[in-house]
């Protein structure tokens, strides 16, 4: 049985010594595939010459296992007896200018969305209240699901040699579009973004404390281009031209990709001349909500993380929305019930009585309960996104109930029955006699995918035969597992990047 | 403060010193460990502190003597917290005693026998609580407190050394200490929110063949236990948290009333959970009136109170982490409600008693004071026979509940509720 901590090491700061497993990288600044940066001064044009701007830049970093970055001294150790790797914060904090995040430097004060709390938590009884919401409010940003999603990869990096399946759940974009070759790659570039660190590692880590420019360029649209040093000032652009940048693609009718490439953008040139105002505010809800639409979490979650920042720096903005959003991603995506108490314990009573808040409690009462009645209710009543994000529960909410259902009724429910209480009906503008035809339908094709067995009356009307489904009904695999396990190296998709 | 001379410093500085040592010389492990806690604020250390405040220049008495300079290591530094700590500088004075604590390990290392485990405590201690303390001044400076992370990373680190301390035989005497030391580890990780790290030390203890359960002190089971215990209820793992708390319960002294609380408000939620009911009695002695009202609205089946007991004590169960768990009582309070119309219904007509229509659920509710339409009724019916707190079906085209002629409202006999 080997401890990871071995003895030997007792004298050194870090809290292991790695026995025979490759040490943790030492923190990089960037990509170990990209050349490092010369930090030069900001008289001299620096071209920012790495990136090509093409989407199809991309796919050099799916493949790459690359980017050791790191939150500051988080040092990697392999536990001999979990057979895992496991992430410890080290003493050591060498100056680096580019790893610095910024959210480490903020102070989180007890601004909007905290509340003073008593930790009961500390056996001691001690009646800590600052220093526990400094916690409190630190490990959860700590512990948001972006930060959690990258250290998952991290440390799934490692696990992928040794035939681990990594079970990080990429999320789909919502493809309204023709399925071709251009949003097939769009997709899987979604996916690679959640997968590549450096290219998630926003904009907003680089320590730009040092090389904080005056923008001078005029462009309203502009592409995305990683900077990794010091940026040209005539091709930052100042607030006033990044207004109506954003304004641009609020308006704009292009797709997501576009969007989003324009908002990175508009996002680094705010980040390189430190503006942090109502104007930054409304640019990362602005992505967030896009991103939400689409299902692109991943972007999701590291607006929504800048967001509590800004929030909390008491900026105005949306707070509610988007406090309601950050429940609803807790109670849906982790089953991390410690995140759930602490999130609903640092609510304050104004957000507590506001409508979208109130719904995503409500939401939560409902999915813990297995309440599908109110759950399906409060989803046709769902204010802003909210739906999106419930959106991502909807199948195992049906599947419960019809499993709930196969039990407890007897003989037989009507379709038409389960169809309305299980949300099926869809939202069209269509004529009342259209609509219920196909929500029923789609009910029906549901029911079927998942095993049900059905039987028609004697007048004529669908029903769930509820004693025989109860031992045929099925949860059925997703339909883009792949035998290896990790969706986005697919071999198909692979052989399709011909770039 | 009274003038303190230099003489008086100076003789102050050295006695410590000789105490010091002659410890060591002796194994005196309760006199060494008693020359370590800073926080205590005792007399004899803050007089001490007054002393070397004033010398100045402790480090050359240290050298002086071949008696003293060889603990060295650990004894200046130790001075120089101490000297912090005396003028309220406590994030340097956690830094010196982390310094001096890590010189203590080295040197403990190297001692047979675990004479001086009561001084390691008292380190183990002291590293939590001035590195609470550090924290505290940190925040308060508006700077990122991480000393308490850092507090952990050593203990860690003496957790292995007391792991290690095996000798030839393959028992070490030292590793009766490491219980000691998880449940400050337990204490830090808690404090922290950090609680995912507690795993590995876990692991450590219960699968590791060098450590036998039975072997460690009573007081450190219990404690503990206690933690492990609060673990599987943040896990809804009802029936562990039980055991474990049970056990913390029945092996913690009584006099120590603080702890039995404080094991009682963890053991309450989780025993309700599987149906066993507290006296009030109970709840009245050790001062867990917040729990009164749920215990009432689980006997009565009244969902207006379970849900008003709840809100009014949000707060303080959101924090300890019970929330979660008392919002499942829930469905008990549910079926008992139904069982109250069962009964009734079965005095005033016996052979019709099994089937129970849901119109009837619906009003019973409005007297409630609670609003909820044909459907939503009709899926908690579903959902409690689904989980087999009620035995029957229900037959939606009459809306009616029908009820098994034999037990239709089982009890929960210690099992948690079905998930």
């Amino acid at each position: 049985f080997v401890l990871f901590l071995a003895s030997r090491n007792i004298r050194s700061p870090t809290p292991a010594a790695i026995p025979n497993y490759k040490k943790s990288p030492i923190r990089r600044s960037k990509s170990r595939w990209e050349p490092l940066p010369e930090v030069k001064m900001l008289d001299k044009p620096v071209s920012a010459s790495n990136e090509t701007g093409k989407f199809g830049s991309w796919d050099k970093r799916v493949i790459m296992l690359n980017s050791s970055r790191f939150p500051n001294g988080v040092n990697l150790i392999y536990d001999n007896s979990l057979s895992s790797f496991r992430f410890s914060a080290s003493q050591q904090k060498t100056p680096s200018k580019s790893a610095q995040r910024p959210m480490k430097r903020q102070r989180i004060v007890n601004g909007a969305g905290l509340t003073n709390n008593d930790d009961d938590a500390s056996s001691d009884g001690d009646k800590d209240q600052s220093l526990t919401a400094y916690y409190s409010g630190a490990m959860a940003l700590a512990d948001n699901p972006e930060e959690k999603k990258r250290r998952e990869s991290r440390s799934k990096r490692f696990e992928r040699g040794q035939g681990h399946r990594p079970d990080i759940n990429y999320f789909k974009p919502k493809n309204a579009g023709p399925a071709n070759l251009y949003t097939k790659r769009a997709s899987a570039l979604m996916l690679s973004k959640s997968f590549d660190d450096s290219a998630n590692q926003a904009v907003e880590d680089i320590d730009w404390d040092a090389l904080t420019v005056k923008g001078t360029c005029q462009e309203i649209e502009k592409r995305f281009l990683r900077l990794t040093s010091a940026p040209d000032p005539s091709t930052v652009r100042p607030e006033d031209v990044l207004e109506k940048a954003l304004l641009m693609v609020q308006n704009s009718q292009k797709n997501y990709l576009y969007k989003c490439d324009q908002l990175k953008s508009i996002r680094q040139d705010l980040t390189v001349q430190r503006i942090r105002n109502q104007l930054t505010v409304k640019v990362y809800e602005t992505h967030a909500r896009l991103a939400m639409e689409v299902g692109d979490l991943a972007e999701f979650n590291q607006c929504q993380s800048q967001l509590q920042i800004l929030y909390s720096e008491g900026i105005e903005g949306c707070l509610m929305e988007f406090a309601a959003y950050n429940l609803l991603c807790v109670i849906l995506h982790s089953n991390n019930k410690r995140d759930l108490l602490t999130s609903m314990s640092r609510l304050t009573q104004e957000a507590k009585e506001d409508g979208a808040v109130k719904h995503a409690l409500a939401v939560r009462a409902a999915v813990t309960s297995g309440n599908y009645v109110a759950f399906f209710k409060l989803y046709k009543s769902a204010p802003n996104l909210n739906t999106c994000l419930m959106d991502l529960y909807v199948k195992k909410m049906r599947y419960q109930a019809a499993v709930c259902m196969s039990k407890s009724y007897r003989p037989t429910v009507p379709i038409s029955y389960i169809s309305q209480i299980l949300g099926f009906s869809n939202a069209t503008a269509e004529g009342n006699g259209e609509k219920v035809l196909t929500g029923l339908d789609e009910c029906l094709e549901w029911l079927k995918a998942h095993g049900a067995s059905l039987i028609t009356d004697n007048t004529g009307e669908m029903q769930l035969d509820a004693k025989a489904s109860s031992s045929t009904l099925f949860m059925p695999e997703p339909e883009d597992a792949v035998a290896h396990g990790d969706s986005s190296l697919a071999v198909n998709d692979f052989l399709a990047r011909t770039s | 403060m009274a003038y303190l001379s230099m003489g008086e410093s100076h003789r102050r500085i050295t006695d410590y010193l000789n105490r010091f040592a002659d410890a060591i010389n002796y194994q005196d492990g309760d006199s060494l460990a008693r020359l370590f806690s800073v926080s205590s604020d005792s007399p004899s250390l803050l007089s001490l502190a007054d002393a070397l405040n004033v010398f100045q220049d402790a480090n050359r008495l240290i050298k002086q003597s071949e008696k003293f300079s060889q603990f060295g290591e650990v004894v200046a530094p130790f001075f120089r917290s101490l000297q912090c700590y005396r003028l309220g500088n406590l994030v340097d004075a956690y830094g010196a005693f982390e310094k001096a604590s890590n010189a203590f390990i080295q040197e403990f290392r190297n001692w047979e026998s675990g004479w001086a485990l009561e001084a390691l405590y008292v380190i183990a201690y002291e590293i939590r609580v001035l590195a609470e303390r550090a924290d505290r001044e940190l925040a308060s400076n508006g700077k990122s407190p991480e000393k308490l992370k850092g507090a952990g990373s050593f203990l860690m680190k003496v957790f292995g050394v007391l792991a290690g301390s095996c000798d030839l035989q393959g028992k070490g005497p030292k590793r009766v200490g490491a219980l000691y030391v998880t449940c400050q580890l337990f204490k830090i990780y808690f404090k922290l929110g950090t609680v995912n790290l507690c795993r590995s030390v876990i692991r450590s203890i219960e699968t590791a063949r060098i450590f036998d359960f039975e072997e460690f002190p009573i007081r450190d089971k219990v404690t503990y236990m206690y933690y492990t215990g609060r673990l599987e209820v943040l896990n809804e793992n009802f029936p562990a948290a039980d055991q474990k708390l049970s056990y913390a319960l029945t092996h913690c002294c009584l006099s120590k009333e603080a702890n039995i609380r404080m094991i009682l408000k963890y053991l309450i939620p989780v025993k309700l959970s599987i149906g066993i009911l507290p006296k009030k009695q109970l709840l009245e002695n050790y001062d867990l009136v917040e729990y009164n009202n749920i215990v009432e609205a689980l006997k009565r089946g009244d969902l207006r109170l379970l849900r008003s007991a709840l809100q009014e004590n949000e707060d303080q169960f959101l924090r300890s982490g019970v929330y979660l768990v008392l919002e499942k009582l829930e469905l008990q309070v549910y079926q008992r409600l139904l069982k109250k119309i069962y009964i009734i219904q079965k005095q005033k007509d016996p052979s019709k008693a099994h089937q129970v229509k849901l119109e009837v659920i619906v009003k019973a509710l409005k007297w409630l004071e609670i609003e909820m339409d044909l459907d939503e009724v009709e899926c908690i019916v579903a959902i409690l026979i689904y989980k087999n707190l009620m035995k029957g079906y229900f037959a939606h085209k009459s809306k009616v509940v029908v009820l098994s002629k034999q037990d239709p409202f089982p009890k929960l006999n210690g099992k948690p509720v079905a998930s």
